[in-house]
C-alpha cells in the first residue's frame, strides 16, 4: 500500500442548515488515482472541493473535522490558501482558458509566483504542455489565442496550466464529461501517465471511466461515504448492496 | 418500469436454464438407453444434439451483445461471464451424452456385463449429479454445492473401481475386449459428466457470492464450506 497523501477525519459540511457531507473519513494514497462516484447531489464534488478549500468561497458553508494533506491540516488558520492551491491543483468540468495566448495561459501561474525570466518560463510552458500530451499539437502556435483550440485541447491545456505550478495533487471534477470519445480517451491516457508523479482525485458520473482510470473508488450517497476500496473489487464484487445497485444502474 | 437491460438478463437466465434442462434430458436419455439397451432412444439423443448446439450459439451471441452494448459490472458482469462458461460446460455435457449413446451397440451385445458391474448404480449417480446441479443453477441456492463435490468424488471412485474390474475381465476373457473397451469409453464420459457438473456448481457460487472456488476442492476446506474469496489479482 502506498503512503497516504490526503487523510480526512470526520469531515462534515453544511450548506446553511443542510448537511451535505456526513462525517467522511478516508485515506487517499500517493501517486494513485482515486475516483469518487455517486448520483447527483451525493456530495462527491463538494467533498472534492474541500480538499483544496474551494468551498471557502461559498459564504453559507460550515465545515467540521479534518483534512490532512501530508501531515498538514489544511483548515488550520495559519494555512495560506494560495500556497495550498498551488500544491493541490484543480481541473474543472468545463475547460476555462483565459482569453490569452496558449503560452500566457500556461505561464500565468508561474508568473504570479514571481517567475519572469523568459527562458525559464518557456521551459516551464514547454514541459507542462508536453506532460499534458498537447505540445505537438500547439508548439507552432503558442502565441495564438487559447480560445481557438478545440474543447479537448483546451482541457489538456488547462491541465498543463495546472501542472505549470508544480502541484503534488490534482483534483479533477468531471474533466471529460463535455468531451467527445477521442478527447476523453486522451484525457484518460493522460491521467494514467500523470499518476506516476501526482496524486489524482477525480469525480466522474461515467462509471466506465472510473473503472478504467482509477485504482481506488469511493461511492457516495446522500452525503455519506458508502463504500471505499480498490476499483477492481468495487466493480466486480462490491461489499455493499447499495454500491452494487448503483454501479449496475438499478438506482440513482 | 423494467429496463431493457434487465429484460436482456432475464432472457439470458431463461436460455441458460432451458439449456440446462435440455442437456439434463440428453444425459438422462443416454444413460437410460444404455441401461435398457434401447437403440431408438440412443438415436434420439444423437438427433437432438443439434438443439443443444443451436442454443449454445444463441447464448454466446446474447452474451456477446450484452457485453458490447451494456458494459456490465459487479453481479451482472459475474452473471454474463459465468453464463458463457456454463454454456460451454453444458454444451460439452450434451456432447458426452451423444458419445455415450454412440456406444450402445457395442455394449448391448453383452448386456449381462452391465448387470454384473452394477452399471445401473453408476448411471443413477451420474443422472442425479446433473439433475442436482441444474437445480442449483435454477434456484441459485449454493447451500447444496458441497453435495455436488461429494457426488463427484463418489462417481470418480466408482468409475475407478469399475474400470479396474473391466481391466481384470479383459485380461481373462479376450472375447469381451470390444465390449469392455466401449464400456471404458462410457466410464470416461461419466467421469467427465461429474467434472462438468462441479464446474457449473463453481460458476453458480461465483454468480451468487462473487467467490472463485475453481481449482480448489471445497471438501478439503476445514471450517468453511467454501473457501473465502481472495483479493482480486493484479
Amino acid at each position: 500500500m502506498k503512503e497516504t497523501k490526503i487523510k480526512t477525519r470526520d469531515l462534515t459540511l453544511y450548506y446553511g442548515a443542510k448537511m451535505a457531507l456526513n462525517s467522511i473519513s478516508l485515506d487517499i494514497p500517493e501517486n494513485e488515482v482515486t475516483a469518487f462516484i455517486g448520483p447527483s447531489g451525493c456530495g462527491k464534488s463538494t467533498f472534492l472541493r474541500t480538499l483544496n478549500r474551494m468551498n471557502d468561497l461559498i459564504p453559507t458553508v460550515r465545515i467540521t473535522g479534518e483534512v490532512l494533506v501530508d501531515t498538514l491540516n489544511i483548515y488550520d488558520k495559519q494555512i495560506d490558501v494560495v500556497n495550498l492551491r498551488k500544491k493541490v491543483g484543480m481541473v474543472f468540468q468545463k475547460s476555462n482558458p483565459f482569453t490569452k495566448s496558449i503560452f500566457e495561459n500556461v505561464a500565468y501561474g508561474p508568473r504570479i509566483n514571481g517567475i519572469n525570466h523568459k527562458g525559464q518560463l518557456g521551459e516551464i510552458v514547454e514541459n507542462s504542455l508536453k506532460k499534458a500530451f498537447i505540445w505537438d499539437e500547439v508548439k507552432d502556435r503558442l502565441h495564438d489565442s487559447a480560445m481557438g483550440l478545440s474543447g479537448g485541447q483546451q482541457q489538456r491545456m488547462c491541465i498543463a496550466r495546472t501542472l505549470a505550478v508544480e502541484p503534488e495533487i490534482i483534483l479533477m471534477d468531471e474533466p471529460a464529461s463535455a468531451l467527445d470519445p477521442i478527447s476523453t480517451a486522451k484525457i484518460e491516457e493522460l491521467i494514467f501517465e500523470l499518476k506516476k508523479n501526482y496524486t489524482i482525485v477525480i469525480v466522474t458520473h461515467n462509471m466506465q471511466q472510473a473503472a478504467r482510470v482509477s485504482d481506488l473508488t469511493a461511492f457516495f450517497y446522500l452525503g455519506e461515504l458508502i463504500e471505499y476500496g480498490k476499483t477492481k473489487k468495487i466493480f466486480t464484487t462490491p461489499d455493499k448492496k447499495h454500491t452494487e445497485e448503483y454501479i449496475t444502474g438499478r438506482f440513482g | 418500469m423494467e429496463r431493457h437491460f434487465e429484460q436482456e438478463l432475464d432472457k439470458l437466465n431463461k436460455r441458460i436454464l432451458k439449456m440446462g434442462n435440455l442437456v439434463y434430458d440428453q444425459v438422462h436419455n443416454a444413460l437410460e438407453a444404455i441401461l435398457t439397451c434401447n437403440p431408438e432412444l440412443a438415436q434420439q439423443v444423437v438427433d437432438n444434439d443439434y438443439q443443444v448446439d443451436k442454443l449454445d450459439v444463441k447464448i454466446d451471441k446474447l452474451c456477446q451483445r450484452i457485453f458490447a452494448l451494456t458494459q456490465p459490472v459487479a453481479t451482472d458482469l459475474r452473471l454474463i461471464m459465468s453464463a458463457l462458461k456454463m454454456n460451454n460446460d453444458l454444451e460439452r455435457l450434451g456432447d458426452l451424452a451423444v458419445n455415450i449413446s454412440a456406444k450402445i451397440e457395442g455394449v448391448c451385445e453383452y448386456k449381462e456385463i452391465l448387470t454384473e458391474l452394477h452399471f445401473d448404480e453408476l448411471a443413477t449417480m451420474a443422472d442425479l449429479i446433473v439433475k442436482d446441479v441444474i437445480n442449483i443453477l435454477n434456484t441459485r441456492n449454493t447451500t447444496f454445492v458441497k453435495d455436488i463435490f461429494v457426488s463427484a468424488n463418489a462417481i470418480e471412485e466408482k468409475v475407478q473401481a469399475v474400470s479396474a474390474r473391466i481391466l481384470d475381465e479383459m485380461m481373462h476373457k479376450t472375447e469381451v475386449i470390444v465390449v469392455a473397451t466401449n464400456l471404458m469409453i462410457i466410464l470416461t464420459q461419466i467421469d467427465r459428466i461429474a467434472g462438468y457438473s462441479t464446474n457449473i456448481a463453481e460458476s453458480v457460487v461465483f454468480i451468487v457470492e462473487g467467490r472463485m472456488i475453481k481449482h480448489k476442492n471445497p471438501l478439503k476446506e476445514s471450517a468453511a464450506v467454501l473457501p473465502p474469496n481472495p483479493e482480486p489479482e493484479a
